[in-house]
């Protein structure tokens, strides 16, 4: 590596870090991050695990972390908090920059650094970063594949396609849309194999030999490292079928039957421009121009020196078709788009090097340069807003059914509770939701034992504490026996009342110290 | 001879202590059979409660819709004298923050209730009050209060004071406290807390003498911000 492009990829570090490590406890816990955790808690506790095929992803994610809590040595699941978890995704954020060297003979040296800032400051790769699920750990393998078969190609060594093949079993235990991913792989592969058969009439392909032992070898890894993941290191049996099985319930999904149904441009406005009422704009705008130019170079080739052009047009053509495919599915939740979005920032990446060889004279070089280190610092501003100051705000646009703080006022009011409570947190709660809305409470409740929870209102509802859903109306404060002591809100339109028992509300009173400012 | 008497008196010792000895065996099987049912047989009732169930990714709402019926639904309208009238616009109204100038606030009282940005006075975090001072002593039987009402939300802290002076040291009366936990200082309250929906929030004023109106709040649970598009007063002079 040259000087430059090791400096280039520290400050590239430096920076992810700096966005990405700061308050990573402020967001409250998402939905599928404490899903993730409660089931993470089986698997830590009790070395259980049991892949689902109708929800929640591959074993990937929660097998990573149990490796990291190993580690770092974390002695019990009480030290798991929401900001340990997210550790785990944001060192798969920067694993993303860390692989860069491994295809900087394909993008070139200057493309390669671009690629790196790139990463580190997009709002989105950092808010995602900084999430506790499974697509930061998918967008990782899918690089690990990518850039695998890359030295693959330049080498022919074995261990290079063993790697690729246990990236895709890796990306096949983290999420089931591993198939999208594979399926723009291979069609862009293909497309670009045509391209320059036909368009370029290039003789460069020959000089690619197919190894079908390495082949083989490479789907043997895949098969057996899926294998062992869904099976739960071979304790669960139906696993690996239950890995193929998934696609049904994932296809009726897709075809409409979700609450996640979204027009097909539901990504791409997000990313280019998002300004609702009352909030900043977030837009990484310049990314996408980028990223044009760099559709450009990949087709003309022009601006391309010390560049593959093979690997830009099959990283054009990968991108192109992956951004399709998640346009055209109906079902859409944000942070999907970050694998295609990866490739967009490659690509990105590409443009920014070949705009800086285009411009002449060597003034206007400056002029460029210093417009895109100011936009890149934009961005880098909007990725700390994204991240830290709008983190659960609905104006952010990577924000999807946000836990909203409003529940953590909750939280800390139920542990002043079991402490003035004389069974402390053995103390009886009940928690009454419809359709089991009630996430991501089992997970900020862990350390409550004797909590149960219903999709209804039960035949016996009261309790010490009842944490009611206002859907229904409870009304349990009427008989004077309890008091109905606020109102907390979950998310956005999921409201939730808090009952607390007439004599445990006045040792609660006497408990808390007085407020010593009078407003 | 053994006189007669005396057997009824041995038997009677007899038959005594036969009493004491089956009472002490009684008691002794009681309470050894209480303490053995304390020691081995008594357990805490601890039924199995439901395990939380792992649900999806849920919904994403969309902001500004209805979260269901407001919390007033279905009680009865408050009833007034007929000759009492909203008595808020043109009245002086200050508050405790210091960012909020007179020319704002006057935005309570413009008959502007609608759910947008140039109908709200904001109010930074904390807790925070608007004040109105009547003028004179006016008998006033309700409030209406909206707070933001563009998306469903319940404001913290509610509490509606009067006084006779505008530092609310005299003849200070509660109307309306919902802070359950005191923790605006200004004593536990014992109102519920409710959703802000275009209705607004009706206060039961009971035709009070009042001069000076207080309107505390203390963030809600969208924000810590402090929102107000509107109040109504209705009074009518002292008689």
């Amino acid at each position: 590596m040259s000087r430059a492009l090791t400096l280039g990829l520290l400050v590239a570090l430096a920076t992810a870090l700096a966005l990405r490590c700061p308050q990573l406890g402020i967001r409250p816990a998402h939905n599928d991050e404490a899903v993730n955790a409660i089931k993470f808690q089986g698997l830590w506790e009790h070395g259980s695990y049991k892949y689902d095929p109708n929800e929640h992803h591959g074993p990937s994610l929660l097998y990573f972390t149990e490796a990291w809590g190993k580690l770092t040595g974390v002695p019990n699941f009480q030290h798991f908090d929401d900001a340990r978890f997210r550790v785990v995704t944001v060192i798969f954020g920067l694993g993303l920059i860390l692989l860069l060297p491994l295809v900087a003979d394909g993008l070139g040296r200057n493309a390669t650094i671009c690629a790196a800032i790139f990463t580190a400051i997009s709002p989105a790769m950092v808010f995602y970063s900084r999430y506790y699920i499974h697509e930061m750990l998918l967008v990782f393998f899918t690089f690990l594949a990518l850039v695998a078969g890359w030295r693959y190609t330049r080498s022919h060594k074995i261990g290079w396609a063993l790697l690729a093949g246990a990236a895709i079993g890796l990306m096949q235990a983290t999420k089931e849309t591993f198939v999208l991913t594979l399926a723009a792989i291979s069609a862009a592969f293909v497309l670009n194999h045509i391209w320059m058969r036909r368009i370029e009439a290039s003789d460069a392909p020959t000089k690619f030999k197919l190894n079908f032992t390495h082949l083989l070898a490479a789907l043997a890894v895949w098969l057996v490292v899926a294998f062992i993941l869904f099976s739960s290191f071979f304790t669960n049996a139906s696993g690996p079928l239950d890995a193929v099985r998934t696609y049904l319930p994932w296809l009726h999904r897709a075809g409409g039957a979700s609450p996640h149904i979204h027009p097909w441009n539901f990504y791409l406005s997000r990313l280019a421009w998002f300004h609702p009422d009352k909030g900043p704009v977030f837009s990484e705008a310049l990314i996408l121009l980028l990223a044009i130019i760099g559709l450009v170079v990949a087709f003309t080739r022009r601006g391309l020196v010390g560049v593959n052009a093979n690997l830009v047009r099959f990283l054009a053509f990968y991108t192109l078709i992956l951004t399709a495919i998640y346009s055209l599915l109906s079902y859409k939740t944000p942070w999907c788009l970050l694998s295609f979005w990866h490739g967009t920032i490659l690509l990105a990446a590409v443009g920014a090097a070949a705009l800086l060889q285009w411009v002449r004279p060597r003034t206007m070089k400056v002029a460029v340069g210093i417009l895109l280190l100011t936009g890149a610092a934009q961005l880098a501003f909007q990725a700390w807003q994204a991240g830290i100051v709008y983190s659960a705000d609905r104006r952010n646009p990577y924000v999807y059914a946000q836990t909203s703080p409003d529940i953590l006022n909750l939280v800390a009011k139920l542990d002043t509770l079991a402490r003035a409570h004389p069974q402390k947190y053995q103390m009886l709660v009940k928690v009454m939701s419809p359709e089991s809305n009630y996430w991501p409470l089992p997970w900020y409740l862990r350390q409550f034992n004797n909590v149960g929870w219903w999709p209804e209102v039960p035949t016996d509802p009261f309790a010490p504490v009842m944490i009611v859903s206002t859907q229904f109306q409870a009304g349990f404060d009427e008989k004077k026996t309890h008091l109905m002591v606020g109102m907390f809100e979950l998310r956005p339109q999921t409201f939730f009342e808090l009952y607390v028992e007439l004599d445990l509300w006045r040792d609660y009173l006497r408990a808390i110290k007085p407020n010593p400012s009078q407003p | 001879m053994i006189p007669i008497q005396a057997y009824p008196e041995t038997n009677s010792n007899f038959r005594s202590s036969r009493r004491c000895i089956s009472l002490l065996l009684g008691l002794t099987i009681i309470l050894g059979f209480g303490f053995q049912i304390d020691a081995e047989d008594l357990v805490a009732l601890k039924p199995k409660l439901p395990a939380a169930m792992f649900v999806g990714t849920p919904k994403d709402a969309p902001a500004g819709t209805s979260v269901g019926p407001a919390s007033d639904k279905g009680k009865p309208p408050l009833m007034i004298p007929k000759d009492v009238k909203n008595i808020a616009p043109g009245k002086k109204i200050t508050t405790n923050d210091t960012n909020s100038s007179p020319s704002v606030l006057v935005k309570l009282t413009d008959g502007d209730k609608e759910a947008n940005d140039n109908a709200v006075v904001l109010l930074r975090k904390g807790t925070r009050w608007v004040q109105f001072d009547l003028g004179s002593t006016h008998e006033v039987f309700a409030l209406v209060i909206w707070h933001a009402h563009d998306t469903p939300k319940v404001y913290h802290d509610v509490v509606v004071q009067t006084a006779d002076d505008a530092e609310f040291t005299k003849n200070v009366h509660t109307l309306f406290n919902n802070d359950q936990d005191n923790s605006s200082g200004l004593g536990v309250g014992t109102d519920r807390e409710y959703f802000e929906t275009n209705e607004g929030k009706t206060i039961d004023a009971k035709g009070g003498k009042i001069r000076y109106i207080r309107l505390y709040s203390k963030g809600n649970t969208d924000s810590s911000l402090n929102e107000y598009t509107e109040v109504e007063i209705y009074g009518r002079p002292q008689k």
